[in-house]
This record gives structure tokens, C-alpha cells and sequence, in this order.
């Protein structure tokens, strides 16, 4: 029964069915193929920068940062975690390094390069080389360089430029990022060709980079329609959704094929009035990791008429840019992963809102998704994800009128995040948006 | 501040009172320029005839303003050094100058910005490899940084007073590579906590002020009869920043510091900035390569394709190894402030290159309060009992 109730909470998009199917299929595809010998590369998110190199290159990635959640959510996290304690690695780290770290140290120091039985979804196994970010956090190229203990796998870095709000406006400091970025691609594809012992195939890369865009353009157009009353779509289906767009999951075409069937569905809905769940009554941004083991709780809220209409800025597709003059597909590449952060630059100065890319979105997503609140989910052991939450609250209040709701959790502790008190602490927050419902209409806020 | 006061006693009057002289140099109307980090270029700072002033947190002050915008699971330092900020304690300084030096520094940087109102503030961006396109990035970023603070100061930065500032602070490197000299004998001639004061006091002085206070001190020190005490264990203290005094006490109470590997110790002038046509290429070839701390990501051979753990500790670590015998060091302390991810990540593979060298080890975490002083001191003892 428990299941039929939360079914009808939450009214699913059909269309994200077979998107979800396939990304499953192709991870098991994937697990394959690595299992019969296929070289493996462990990534770090990059937001469409070293990605589409390795897609074009028919690279298999795996990404040891969402493995860690399957290995929290499975229960064979722990005894990773405890591992790379015992090995040095401080409590206080990323809580998906230290499981990486704690399988690393398993597989290669105590089962000499096999795959630990306990591993779900076939384990990862041991990578050809290492891809990892400076983007959002240290953690996640100091990480990699630390796995150098465990096997000797090279790891090339991928940089990431941060500018500052106002720097950014400076003359020529966004060519000089490009520059950086190109010049650090066309690097990072000689290193991949050496490791493979392959030549890129630059025909094959240019589709791939026009198929990334593509997805991401109609994938963005999707959440545009969200702005709608009511929301049509809930944040549950853009986390099941995203991964297709985010990490290239899957084959490329088939998955635009699939983001436009969503498109049609979610349109059909906003066509009809039909809203995400039976009765909206209160519209909501979520930030930034969501607590995957317990996603049910959302079905809870949405029967009190919480619909989620807008979430997680990391998981975002850039705001659409024009770039069908630029012919150099490295150029391409790197000008749309800038504009996952740059993209907001310019509304955020005008904003005066000085906070950068992790702050600015939040309040681009309240003001023209008109958010009454926001549910804030501030991580133990992955700062970057819970840094500019504080930030983040204050600006949307000080700036918008919009109150934020906090709720504690961890990626590998799943135990901090408690469900029930998190409903408990819900009840009273409607009175909250209420009163502030009353507050942005005198202040002269259209919602 | 007293005149009369000279040497390591004046390092440690400024010490106790960091602003006074540069309260002093405002009122007489220069203006102050902060900076959190030991990736600041000062010396466009000194060109422009500004005056650089580290801010630093305290310790002995709980954190409450800063909560408004930091959570509490994060950088201590950093937090500190808002909180500071936050309750005025800095309120003689005309702007700030803050870096991309790792990810809580960025976050902080944002924060501080929007809840100061400073009339110059300026963020610097730094990659993490040492690429060469990183590398040339930097240098751009170094030269909008000279834009923005040339517009602030009214000045133009000429190649020869950039020059001057760069010789200048080159000096203060080697003056303080000098005094880590006379850490060299046994006993040394001075102690750790001593030279904690002096860095500190020279992050809080003009330049060529703490070049002064700098020769004061080597002439009072090569000749002193009242330096520390012979201890059995000789240190080598690594870490992020270590800028205070009763943190240093806690490992001088049974041993001599003779090498403080942090932003609080030899750090930022254990290199100098090279003379190159463009004084800026060479401030960004110093900064980006020459400053060792874990916050950048370091290799053998650049985007190598074949990797040797052996090889890599050696890049990463390699330069402790002359500094350990050099110093004739026996004990290393690997001092790591809690939430701090660029450190905290080198501790097991550093640990492995103290191993590797047979120098006894430790990792020891607090987070830069008084309150874990105690812990901190029983954990030190247990150290030192070990390699004695
Ligand atoms: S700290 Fe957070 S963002 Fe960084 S690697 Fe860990 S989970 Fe990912
Ligand atoms: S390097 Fe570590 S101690 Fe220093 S500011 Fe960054 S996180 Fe804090």
C-alpha cells in the first residue's frame, strides 16, 4: 500500500524511464566490458571538459565519487572507510575519497589487483590512468595523487579556472581562460593518446562535443518549463535524469532522442496544467547533494504539497551559449564547460551578489522558479557540497525574502540523515514560507 | 611602540601587538593592504608603495561571526581569520588581497568580500598543476591583480620599482633562510617560538622595516649566551600554518624546533623570486612553482604516463630530504589543522617518505584552539618519549 501511496505522491515522468534504463544498461555494459579486459579510467566529475575527450576515445569511465554512494547505499562502505583510517587517511576527509582510497587499498595491497568479492554492481577495477578536477573541491585531485600508494596508475589534472565575480569583468580574463582551457585539452588528448596507444579520431570528437551541447541545450529547455504553475516535473526525475547529460552516460544520440521525448512529455504536462504532484502548494529549490538512500522522503513532502522545482546547481547544464562558429573542437569543449560557472557571472554582478557560482544560482533559481523556500542539505563529510549553504540562506533571505530550511546529512553516514525528524522540522516550516509568502508581496516580490 | 626595544624583543612586542605599527604608518597616511595567504605577490603590493599586512586569526577568540557564513566543519584558520575580520579587528585596512590557494580560501575570499566593504578587493586565481598554460594563466592573473591595485593606488607599477620590491623581499628570504641557519647548531641559537614571533612580526611590518628588525635580530642572535636549551629531540614541525607561540611551546617544552616547514615558519623564503626580463613572469614562475605546500598538485615529469610511487614522494616531498640532514633532525611532526583537505590528503603518503628516510614520525590533528592545547601537549610528549 505503502508503495501505491508513494507512487501517486509524486507523479513520474514516463519519458525518464527509459533515459534511466539506459544508463543502467550501458553501466552494465560497461562493467562488461571492464571485467573482459577493456581499459578502465576512473574520473572525477569535470563538467563536460575531460569527458567528451575519453567518449570519443572510447574510454570507459568510472567515476569513484558516485561509486561511493553505491557502496554507502549497499552497507560495504564502511569497512572501506575504516581501511583508509587504518592506513592514515584522516576521519575527517570526503567520506567517498576515504571509501575510494579503502578499496584501492583492499584490491591492490591485500587481493593483489583483484576486484574485491564484496564489491557491488562488479566493482571497479584497476584504472589505466587517473582524470581528476580542480573543480568544486581539493579533495577531489588530492585524492587521486593519494591513490598513488595504493597502484601505480599516472593521473593527470584537469585545472578548472575560478574567477571571482568581479574579476572576471576584466578585459581579456575570458580569453585567457579559454586559452588555459585549450592548451590544457589538446595536453590532456596527447596523454590520453599515449596511454591508449591510440590517435584521437578529431571527426569523432567533433560530434561528440555537438552531441554534449545539444543534450545539455534541450536538457536545459527541459528545466526551463519547470518555471511553470505548477511545476510539471519533479526534482526526483531530474536526478534520475541527469546522468546522461552530466556524465555522458550512454550512447550519445540515443540519449538526445530521449532528453526530447522529455521535452514533449514535460511540455504535454505544462500544455494541460498538470503539475508534479496532485497539489503544489509550496514551491521549493533544493541544494546541493540529495540524501539518495532516503529520495522517498520527497514523496513524503510532496503529499503535504511540496513540489521541488528546481535543485542541486553541481548537476546543472550550462545556461545555453551559442557556439556553432567555433570550428576547433577543443575550443568548443572548453568554452561550454566554462560557462557551467561563467554562464551566471554576468546576472551575479549585476546582482551584486559577490558569492560567485555556488551562491548566485540559488537565487537565480528562487527568483524565476519563485521559490517559496528552500531545503538545504548541508553534507558532514563533503564540505564543498556544504560550504555556501550559510551563504546561500542568508543571501536568499536578505536579497529575496525566500527562507531556507536546513537539514543535516552525509554522503557515507547515512545515518545522519533522519527522515522523520526531517518531517518533523518540515510542519513548522510551512508557517515559515507562509509568513514570507505575506513579506515578499510587501516588499514588492511577484510570488 | 618602544624604540628602544630592538632584536628578537621587539619581533616579540609586534608579535603581541601586530596592528600598532601599521595603525601608526595609516595615521601618518599610507594605506594597508591585507592579504591571507603566503601566495599573495607582495612585492606588487610594496611597488605600489602599499603596505602588506597578513591577517591572521587568534586562537584564544571563539568563533561567532564568522558562523554567520562558514559552517563549523571547516577550515579552522579560515574561519578564524573571517571571524577576526568580521569583528573589526582589522579595521585600519584600506583593501585585501586573496588567492585561490585552495578551495576553503576561495569560499572564505567570497564571503569576506561581500561582508566587508573595503574600498579595494581583489581575487586572485591560481591553477593547481604547474603546467606550463597554467602557468601563463597565472601570469595574466598577476597582471589584471597590477591593474586593479594600480587603479586602487593611483600609480603606475614601473618595471624598476617592481624590480626594487622583488630584490627587497628577495633579501628578507635570505635573511630568514639566514636566521633558520643558526637553528643549525646544537643547541640552536634560537628557538622555534622566537622565530614564530619574528615571521609574524615581519608579516606585519614594511618590508624594509622587517629587513631591519631581520639584521637586528642575526647580529643579536650570532653572538647571544642565553639561547635555548640542548633538547634530545631535534624537529622538523610540517604543516599549514603554524603563527603562533603557545602551539610552538607545546613542542618546545621537551624538544628544540629547528625547522618549521609552514605559513608560520620558513615556508614562504625557503626560495626567492628569480630576476627575468618581465618581473612578472618571474613572480608567477615563484609563486606557482617555488612555494611548496600541498595545495598544488605536483609530478616527476609533467602529464607522465608511466608512475612510480617512489618517484612521486620524491617530487613531492624530495626537498625535506637535505633539510632533515642538514639540520640533523630526528623527529618529524606532520601538524595537521582539522577540515584541511590539501594537508590532510599527503599525510600517509608523506609519512611513507619519513619511513622511507628512517626519520621517526608523527600525525598529530587539532583545530587551532586553546582548548586542544592539552591534547595537543600529550600527544607531543608520547612523540618525543618514542624517539628518545
Ligand atoms: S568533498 Fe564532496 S564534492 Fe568533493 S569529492 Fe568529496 S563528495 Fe565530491
Ligand atoms: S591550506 Fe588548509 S589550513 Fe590553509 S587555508 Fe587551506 S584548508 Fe585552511
Amino acid at each position: 500500500m505503502a508503495g501505491e501511496k508513494e507512487k501517486r505522491a509524486i507523479n513520474r515522468l514516463e519519458s525518464m524511464r527509459p533515459l534511466r534504463a539506459k544508463v543502467n544498461e550501458t553501466y552494465l555494459k560497461s562493467v562488461e566490458a571492464m571485467q573482459a579486459g577493456k581499459p578502465a579510467v576512473w574520473g572525477m566529475l569535470n563538467f563536460y571538459y575531460g569527458d567528451p575527450v575519453l567518449k570519443a576515445m572510447d574510454i570507459e569511465v568510472v567515476y569513484p565519487e558516485n561509486y561511493g554512494a553505491i557502496a554507502a547505499a549497499t552497507g560495504v562502505a564502511q569497512q572501506y572507510l575504516d581501511r583508509a583510517n587504518a592506513d592514515g587517511f584522516p576521519t575527517h576527509l570526503c567520506g567517498y575519497s576515504l571509501t575510494t582510497l579503502g578499496y584501492a587499498s583492499r584490491m591492490m595491497k591485500e587481493l593483489k589487483g583483484q576486484i574485491p568479492p564484496e564489491a557491488p554492481l562488479g566493482g571497479m577495477p584497476k584504472p589505466l590512468f587517473l582524470m581528476s578536477s580542480a573543480a568544486i573541491c581539493d579533495a577531489r585531485y588530492k585524492w587521486f595523487q593519494s591513490l598513488g600508494r595504493y597502484m601505480d596508475a599516472p593521473v593527470w589534472t584537469l585545472e578548472a579556472p575560478t574567477p571571482g565575480v568581479k574579476e572576471f569583468f576584466i578585459e581579456g580574463y575570458y580569453d585567457r581562460m579559454v586559452d588555459l582551457g585549450v592548451k590544457h585539452l589538446s595536453s590532456f588528448v596527447t596523454f590520453v593518446e599515449d596511454m591508449v596507444g591510440r590517435k584521437m579520431d578529431w571527426d569523432k570528437l567533433d560530434k561528440t562535443a555537438n552531441l554534449m551541447i545539444e543534450i545539455n541545450r534541450v536538457w536545459h529547455e527541459v528545466n526551463e518549463l519547470r518555471k511553470v504553475k505548477p511545476c510539471p516535473m519533479h526534482s526526483r526525475d531530474f536526478w534520475s535524469a541527469m546522468p546522461a547529460a552530466l556524465f555522458l552516460a550512454g550512447d550519445l544520440e540515443d540519449s538526445l532522442g530521449l532528453y526530447q521525448d522529455m521535452y514533449k512529455e514535460v511540455k504535454g504536462r505544462v500544455d494541460s496544467g498538470t503539475g508534479a504532484i496532485p497539489e503544489e502548494k509550496y514551491r521549493l529549490v533544493f541544494a546541493e547533494l540529495p540524501p539518495w538512500h532516503s529520495l522517498s522522503f520527497f514523496d513524503k513532502l510532496a503529499e503535504r504539497g511540496w513540489n521541488f522545482v528546481i535543485e542541486s546547481f553541481g548537476y546543472r547544464p550550462p545556461i545555453p551559449i551559442d557556439l556553432s562558429k567555433v570550428s576547433d573542437p577543443l575550443e568548443r569543449i572548453t568554452r561550454f564547460n566554462l560557462q557551467f560557472f561563467a554562464g551566471y557571472y554576468e546576472d551575479a554582478r549585476k546582482q551584486n551578489v559577490l558569492g560567485g557560482a555556488f551562491a548566485y544560482p540559488y537565487l537565480k533559481y528562487a527568483r524565476e522558479w519563485k521559490c517559496d523556500g528552500a531545503l538545504l542539505h548541508p553534507l558532514i563529510s563533503c564540505r564543498s557540497a556544504s560550504t555556501h549553504l550559510p551563504y546561500v540562506s542568508n543571501m536568499l533571505m536578505e536579497k529575496l525574502k525566500v527562507p531556507s530550511l536546513s537539514i543535516e546529512g552525509d554522503i557515507v553516514d547515512l545515518r545522519l540523515f533522519n527522515p522523520q525528524d526531517a518531517l518533523a522540522r518540515a510542519e513548522p516550516f510551512e508557517e515559515t514560507m507562509e509568513h514570507y509568502r505575506k513579506m515578499r508581496k510587501q516588499e514588492g516580490l511577484d510570488w | 611602540m618602544s624604540d628602544k626595544k630592538r632584536g628578537l624583543s621587539k619581533a616579540r612586542e609586534i608579535y603581541l601587538n601586530r596592528s600598532q605599527r601599521v595603525r601608526e604608518l595609516k595615521a601618518a597616511g599610507k594605506r594597508i593592504m591585507g592579504y591571507p595567504c603566503a601566495y599573495v605577490p607582495l612585492e606588487m603590493i610594496t611597488a605600489l608603495d602599499l603596505v602588506p599586512y597578513r591577517t591572521c586569526g587568534d586562537m584564544k577568540e571563539p568563533v561567532t561571526e564568522a558562523d554567520r557564513a562558514l559552517p563549523s566543519s571547516f577550515c579552522p584558520i579560515m574561519r578564524t581569520c573571517l571571524d577576526c575580520a568580521l569583528k573589526g579587528k582589522n579595521d585600519f585596512l584600506d583593501g585585501m588581497v586573496t588567492i585561490h590557494s585552495c578551495d576553503p580560501q576561495e569560499k572564505t575570499a567570497r564571503v569576506w568580500e561581500s561582508y566587508t566593504d573595503y574600498p579595494y578587493f581583489h581575487f586572485i586565481d591560481m591553477p593547481v598543476t604547474v603546467r606550463p598554460e597554467a602557468l601563463e594563466y597565472f601570469e595574466g592573473q598577476l597582471n589584471d591583480f597590477k591593474k586593479t591595485l594600480e587603479a586602487f593606488s593611483g600609480k603606475k607599477l614601473s618595471t624598476g620599482t617592481l624590480e626594487a620590491a622583488i630584490e627587497s623581499h628577495n633579501r628578507q628570504r635570505t635573511l630568514v633562510r639566514e636566521l633558520y641557519e643558526l637553528t643549525k647548531p646544537s643547541p640552536p641559537l634560537v628557538s622555534g617560538t622566537e622565530i614564530v614571533q619574528v615571521v609574524k612580526a615581519l608579516m606585519s611590518l614594511p618590508v624594509a622595516e622587517g629587513n631591519e628588525l631581520l639584521a637586528d635580530i642575526m647580529s643579536e642572535v650570532q653572538t647571544r649566551t642565553d639561547g635555548p636549551e640542548r633538547k634530545a629531540a631535534r624537529l622538523l614541525i610540517w604543516g599549514s600554518t603554524l603563527d603562533n607561540t603557545d602551539i610552538m611551546q607545546v613542542f618546545e617544552a621537551k624538544a628544540n624546533v629547528v625547522m618549521d616547514e609552514s605559513c608560520g615558519g620558513i615556508r614562504a623564503y625557503r626560495a626567492e623570486v628569480r630576476r627575468s626580463p618581465d618581473p612578472i613572469e618571474g613572480l608567477a614562475d615563484y609563486y606557482l612553482n617555488e612555494i611548496t605546500c600541498a595545495r598544488s598538485f605536483r609530478q616527476a615529469i609533467l602529464g607522465e604516463t608511466r608512475k612510480r610511487y617512489a618517484r612521486d614522494l620524491q617530487s613531492r616531498f624530495g626537498y625535506l630530504k637535505g633539510i632533515i640532514k642538514e639540520w640533523n633532525i630526528n623527529g618529524a611532526i606532520m601538524l595537521l589543522v582539522r577540515y584541511c583537505d590539501p594537508f590532510a590528503f599527503e599525510m600517509p603518503s608523506l609519512k611513507d617518505y619519513f619511513d622511507g628516510l628512517g626519520i621517526p614520525n608523527t600525525y598529530i590533528e587539532y583545530d587551532y584552539t586553546a582548548g586542544a592545547l592539552a591534547p595537543l601537549r600529550t600527544r607531543v610528549e608520547a612523540f618525543l618519549e618514542t624517539i628518545s
